[in-house]
């Protein structure tokens, strides 16, 4: 008897001087949909992050296999007609077209015990290299470089030829090393841009609630009429200024910018409207009563009020930004071609010949779904842990 | 009704603000583009084969009258655009009121359609989910909510446009039919239009329906479990009766008060969409303005055109909030 109360007494003793993160993670762990999503999340950052590793070849043009283009998926199997192996192989396939075939694309493929090409892991392959910073914006003097670490093992290739599990586009680059690489664009240019978006709306929101009168009406009267206008025409006519002779890194740093600098206005109103509302809560009365700072009110007791509702609107605005990105190079106006994004590899697919034939084009999407959804599920469960009330319903 | 004058003018005065300033902003990216007027029409000239100057840009600018004041030339600007007068395309030369015209009001109807689809859809459905116990319907809404979130409405098209061109061997593209394309309006053409209309209203109403099912639901679950509805209860109103006198009233402002943003995320996706299914209105002359001719005097007309719209939309909302709810009235005046 008096054990369960013991336990009891430590377990309410343990919540109630627990801090606001460890309170958060309880919450968090019990929504399991929230979790899934968690996991799936660190999985595709982790496999964007170690796509080079994870994925054959090189997801720009050296990479490409040129007697395979806009070629099917090849599937690994154990077994055909000329027996089985322990090892798992595909066959030899080239695309090509001639007089002999009156100019259609037409596959070969070569299904003798010859043409088995055998996945073997770890294998030796195109160079590649992590923590290398080679930036390059316009200007001599904005160039540097640093070397990293390079590497040229793969998770896994073929013994001859190349294997292409999500198949190829029409220039033979593989599909697979596309889709790893262009979540590692998706992931950078949201975080560049969630990041550019918070710091505008820290300071322009935390001015508007800091001082609040005639000061946060004028702010609150530009925000508004930026959030008025529909913020994808107006990606479009900031996008379209950008010179064709920009490199791709140049444009790239511009895309993220782009969507940062108007990505603010809800965030903004957000930070302010809880500023607006906390300022005048007891809690920061009383450590005015005791003589404490407005710098130390401002770190000690208004910021963390409002961290985890920060952290939660970030995470809830990062699938935004990838989309709007995926968008804006859909249409051309975004990244182009040697980075790779969702919206690069979808430019041509609404094409009649990849509609009819070369449906593969389309696999990089299920995978984008999937990532924001998890984002989604990540962002609705944080939002529910970080409310301290949602327990009580 | 003098406090309702006095609320409706002040919401007048604050919408014709924000469009002032909505129009330096846009006025501004106009600018902003490399390049002006006068050097578009010389380098045409260039290309017909005439010698052209320095001189020659400088007599054009003057022409033109892009040599005054910034300031000067937005306050002109402005004073046009609110007459519906946007100048001339320096791309294809012609009026932007001709070459917008009837495309503009096609493309906010398409949208409009799309935002009375949503709700048509969200406001039923949503009621039915907040007072619903049923597991399976709550949890297959929350997903159909968060694929309108992790779906885009491009990727759908795409999908569908996928789709159907697997299965039906069709891509259900274009609003009207090959025929009916410049055909002055008819009947015939109204029905043409409404066959092809369809799949652009449902796809641009997608978000936006999962979206309103999420706060419809929100706003009902919300205001459902409050005292004044355990009290009708209690005095014998139920059923239907029960949640449209009571929860479903109050829960009706807020959504009222969103319907601007609702058509704002509705604009955003109209220009991608109608690139893919390849709709002659509005959107993809945007697109065709932006990407392909960088023709910046069609690029701004479009854009304030279409905040133009979404600020409309949020003065008839405000003024519906006030002719509804006396709360509002006082707040704003008061």
């Amino acid at each position: 008897m008096t054990d369960t109360a013991n336990v009891d007494q430590k377990l309410k003793e343990a919540y109630f001087t627990a801090s606001q993160g460890q309170l958060i993670w309880q919450r968090f762990k019990r929504n399991k949909s929230a979790l899934a999503g968690a996991w799936i999340l660190i999985i595709l950052i982790l496999s964007g992050i170690f796509a080079p590793f994870l994925t054959p070849y090189d997801a720009t043009i050296s990479g490409r296999d040129k007697d395979y283009l806009n070629g099917a998926p090849q599937i690994p199997s154990f077994c055909d007609s000329n027996g089985c192996s322990m090892r798992p192989f595909v066959y030899t396939q080239s695309r090509s077209r001639s007089i002999k075939t009156n100019f259609r694309w037409v596959t070969e493929t070569d299904d003798s015990l010859e043409g088995r090409r055998y996945v073997e892991f770890f294998v030796k392959g195109a160079k590649y290299s992590h923590l290398s910073f080679n930036i390059n914006l316009p200007g001599e003097a904005l160039d540097f470089k640093i070397p990293g670490f390079t590497f040229e093992t793969h998770l896994f290739g073929t013994d001859k030829g190349m294997i292409h599990i999500f198949g190829t586009d029409s220039t033979g680059k593989d599909i697979y090393s596309r889709t790893l690489a262009a979540i590692n664009t998706s992931m950078a240019v949201g975080t560049i841009g969630v990041f550019i978006a918070f710091v505008m709306a820290l300071a322009i929101g935390g001015v508007a609630g800091y001082y609040g009168g005639w000061i946060d009406s004028a702010l609150q009267m530009i925000t508004d009429t930026v959030r008025t206008i529909p913020s994808i025409p107006l990606f479009m006519a900031l996008a379209a200024f950008i010179p064709d002779t920009w490199s791709a890194e140049a444009r790239f740093m511009f895309i993220s910018m782009v969507l940062g600098l108007i990505g603010w206005p809800t965030l903004a109103r957000r930070i302010r409207t809880h500023l607006l509302t906390e300022r005048n809560q007891e809690y920061v009365l009383a450590a005015q009563l005791c003589g404490a700072s407005p710098a130390h009110v401002i770190k000690r007791h208004l910021l963390p009020s409002f961290t985890s509702y920060i952290i939660v609107d970030l995470v809830i605005s990062f699938p935004y930004m990838v989309l709007s990105e995926t968008a804006l190079s859909f249409i051309g106006l975004g990244l182009k071609d040697p980075v790779n994004s969702l919206g690069v590899m979808l430019q041509n697919v609404t094409s009649a010949d990849v509609l009819l034939n070369y449906q593969w084009y389309f696999i990089p999407v299920i995978f984008f779904i999937v990532l924001v959804l998890a984002f989604v599920f990540v962002g609705d469960g944080l939002r529910d842990a970080a409310d301290p009330y949602s327990d009580s319903h | 009704m003098f406090l309702f004058s006095k609320f409706v003018a002040i919401r007048a005065m604050l919408a014709i603000l924000t469009l002032i300033l909505v129009s330096f902003i846009v006025f501004s990216l106009m600018e902003m583009v490399p390049g002006d007027c006068a050097e578009r029409y010389i380098a045409f000239k260039a290309s017909q084969g005439s010698v052209i100057t320095a001189a020659d840009v400088d007599a054009e600018r003057v022409r033109l009258g892009l040599n005054r004041p910034y300031i000067v030339r937005w306050v002109e600007w402005i004073g046009n655009a609110f007459q519906g007068e946007f100048g001339d395309s320096c791309i294809q030369r012609l009026n932007i009121s001709q070459l917008l015209g009837q495309k503009f009001w096609l493309s906010l109807g398409l949208c409009l359609a799309s935002l009375v689809l949503a709700y048509a859809i969200a406001i039923p459905v949503g009621i039915l989910a907040a007072t619903s116990k049923n597991a399976v319907l709550n949890n297959s809404l929350r997903l159909v909510s968060y694929l309108g979130l992790a779906l885009p409405n491009f990727l759908l098209a795409l999908m569908i446009m996928l789709f159907s061109t697997v299965m039906f061997g069709d891509s259900l593209t274009g609003l009207f039919s090959k025929e009916m394309r410049d055909a002055a309006w008819s009947y015939e053409r109204v029905m043409d239009f409404l066959g092809h209309a369809w799949l652009p209203i449902f796809i641009l109403g997608w978000s936006a329906t999962a979206f309103a099912i999420q706060t419809v639901r929100a706003l009902m679950s919300d205001e459902v479990g409050k005292l004044y509805v355990t009290a009708a209860e209690a005095r014998g109103v139920s059923g239907r009766r029960l949640l449209m006198r009571y929860p479903a009233r109050h829960a009706l402002s807020p959504i009222i008060n969103s319907l601007g943003f609702d058509l704002n995320r509705i604009f955003n996706e109209l220009p991608v969409v109608a690139l893919i299914l390849t709709l002659t209105e509005a959107g993809s002359l945007l697109i065709e303005a932006l990407a392909r001719s960088n023709d910046q005097q069609l690029a701004g007309a479009i854009i304030f055109m279409l905040t133009a719209s979404i600020v409309t939309i949020n003065f008839l909302t405000d003024i519906i909030l006030a002719l509804t709810d006396p709360r509002v009235r006082r707040s704003i005046v008061g």
